[in-house]
């Protein structure tokens, strides 16, 4: 409890974890047997998102760009304003953000309708050892089928970008760079925008993983000049079942769909068709109005904040569960020990216990965090463990939380010890 | 730990002292289980004698689940015949997949496991090893 009292006189004074824990009512509810350190896996969700779902059911509800009369039109402007929303916090012109079910779905768009296309044998297609599988099995199925090469940037020590080692990254022969902004494992923070402009020097096109990092540290896709980044709105205090695709201009016009189907034809003859412009073109189907709202809700809700404050208060906690489980006997740390470049995620294990059963007996202890690979085989492989356990944070967490996962390693190591 | 644990007495007590675990190089049938999700890793060796399972044995890495439900396995068919081993496989499967029902009071101790669906292959892994085995001879 006296931490949230420290942050509200603290430097931080604008900052109050307690008002901001009281508009997640799934928090609230649980009051303190939760102690919800799963952030990377997904958020919760305050009550602007779940309100803005619940009103767009009983109040806005009709098809999206399908209809004539006022209520769909109304539905329609609403869809697109979210659009704006999204695209605005991530500093993209409106029609350069493309709806989508997940960042899963956003790479796999790319993957197929831009990437695909324009892979020849011997191309290169460059990833990072700490890829999640959403950007590493795309690419390595494409590889596979064109005869292209997986190229992997593998990490130093500290879990950064060893791009020192890998002399043909900005090579003729690379298609693509597919990284990470900040990995799901490791919490690292990725160089984009560096990489970004040294791969813009030889026309290379850079994809950005941005599921960890969107809504937690400042994203701006002009400033990075990257020429796709992809984000998922459950990872950022949004509702599950959408995601966004930012593109440039020149990509998105040479971007084929993925899904065909409603919505996204301009004229449909009996053999040959063409695709509206985008976005328009790469959302057939039936637009998610409701999740789209929630997800502008939840961009709104951010903006309510400002994000740099809530980043620092995240890497105080991060920082202080850094020392805190560095103090606990045979406590094994992965990725680097300070907070620089780093984002609210930290993976560890604990000697002669399985993260399973860390995660078990923090699970009875109302501790929530991850035990497994965390969809990142490659990574684990070269740690050279079958899974970790994971603590990961976010603006609504404070040092209780933390103390909570400290206690909860101690009864694992005397449970199992 | 609270009542509703899963690291019963019984559990931990097989973890901390598993029985039947160690070397399989002397066996008639070896088979492996492994769950690449969580690394758990377990082979499964039977003596066979008479037509009825002999010594069941078992080597590997895993949690503390994992290895208990393991030591418990080798304990509880031991002596049986193949298919009564196969049919106590299959109650196993049955009682942690549906609403099966427990297959023999020595396996209590994994009943509080049961409502825990993300541990159900850590349990079953041993006894789909076994199964193997069985099928294999």
């Amino acid at each position: 409890m006296s931490d949230i009292s420290v942050i509200k006189n603290g430097p931080l004074d604008k900052f109050d974890v307690a008002t901001i824990r009281a508009g997640f009512p799934l928090l609230a509810g649980a009051g303190d047997s939760l102690h919800y350190l799963d952030n990377a896996a997904t958020t919760q969700k305050p009550n602007a998102v779940i309100d803005a779902i619940d009103d767009c059911y009983r109040h806005h509800y009709a098809p999206v760009h399908r209809g004539l009369y006022p209520l769909a039109e109304e539905a329609s402007n609403l869809y697109e304003a979210a659009r704006e929303t999204v695209a605005r916090f991530i500093g993209a012109p409106t029609d350069q953000l493309v709806f989508s079910r997940s960042t899963t779905e956003s790479v796999n768009m790319v993957a197929q309708g831009w990437v695909r296309p324009r892979l020849r044998q011997g191309d290169q297609i460059w990833l990072t050892r700490m890829e999640h599988h959403a950007n590493y099995l795309p690419w390595q199925a494409l590889c596979r089928d064109s005869g292209a090469q997986l190229c992997i940037i593998d990490l130093k020590d500290d879990g950064s970008l060893d791009i020192e080692n890998c002399s043909s990254l900005y090579g003729s022969r690379t298609k693509l760079i597919a990284l990470s902004q900040l990995s799901n494992v490791l919490g690292v923070i990725t160089p984009v925008k560096k990489i970004c402009a040294q791969a813009a020097e030889q026309g290379i096109a850079v994809m950005v993983d941005a599921a960890q990092s969107v809504g937690h540290i400042p994203v701006d896709v002009a400033e990075l000049d990257c020429d796709f980044l992809a984000f998922s709105a459950h990872k950022m205090f949004g509702p599950t079942g959408i995601g966004a695709l930012y593109g440039k201009v020149e990509r998105l016009a040479e971007m084929e769909p993925l899904l065909l189907g409603g919505g996204m034809v301009d004229n449909v003859d009996e053999c040959f068709s063409s695709w509206m412009p985008y976005p328009a073109k790469f959302e057939a189907g039936s637009p998610n109005l409701a999740d789209a709202l929630g997800f502008a809700a939840a961009v709104n809700w951010l903006d309510d904040y400002d994000i740099t404050e809530m980043h620092q208060h995240v890497t105080d906690l991060t920082q202080y569960a850094l020392d805190s489980l560095s103090r606990i006997a045979d406590v094994k740390i992965y990725g680097p020990r300070d907070t620089w470049q780093r984002g609210g995620i930290i993976s560890f294990n604990l000697a002669k216990v399985h993260p399973h059963d860390i995660g078990q007996i923090a699970g009875e202890r109302g501790v929530a965090i991850r035990a497994g690979h965390h969809c990142c085989q490659p990574l684990m492989q070269l740690l050279g463990v079958s899974a970790t356990a994971r603590a990961s944070f976010a603006p609504y967490n404070c040092h209780d939380d933390v103390d909570a996962l400290v206690d909860a390693i101690l009864a694992a190591q005397a449970l199992m010890g | 730990m609270s009542d509703n644990s899963i690291y019963k007495d019984v559990l931990m007590d097989h973890y901390r002292n598993p029985r039947n675990r160690g070397d399989l190089t002397h066996v008639d049938v070896v088979r492996r289980g492994s769950n690449p999700r969580c690394g758990d890793d377990i082979e499964v060796g039977i003596n066979f004698k008479d037509g009825r399972l002999g010594k069941v044995m078992f080597r590997g890495r895993g949690c503390s689940v994992c290895l208990a439900s393991a030591s418990m396995m080798t304990e509880a068919v031991n002596g049986k015949s193949k298919l009564d081993a196969h049919r106590l496989a299959e109650a196993m499967k049955a009682w942690f997949t549906a609403d099966g029902v427990k297959p023999t009071e020595s396996l209590q101790a994994l009943e509080a496991v049961r409502s825990h669906s993300a541990r159900k292959r850590c349990v079953l892994l041993a006894w789909e090893a076994l199964d193997d085995a069985l099928r294999a001879e």
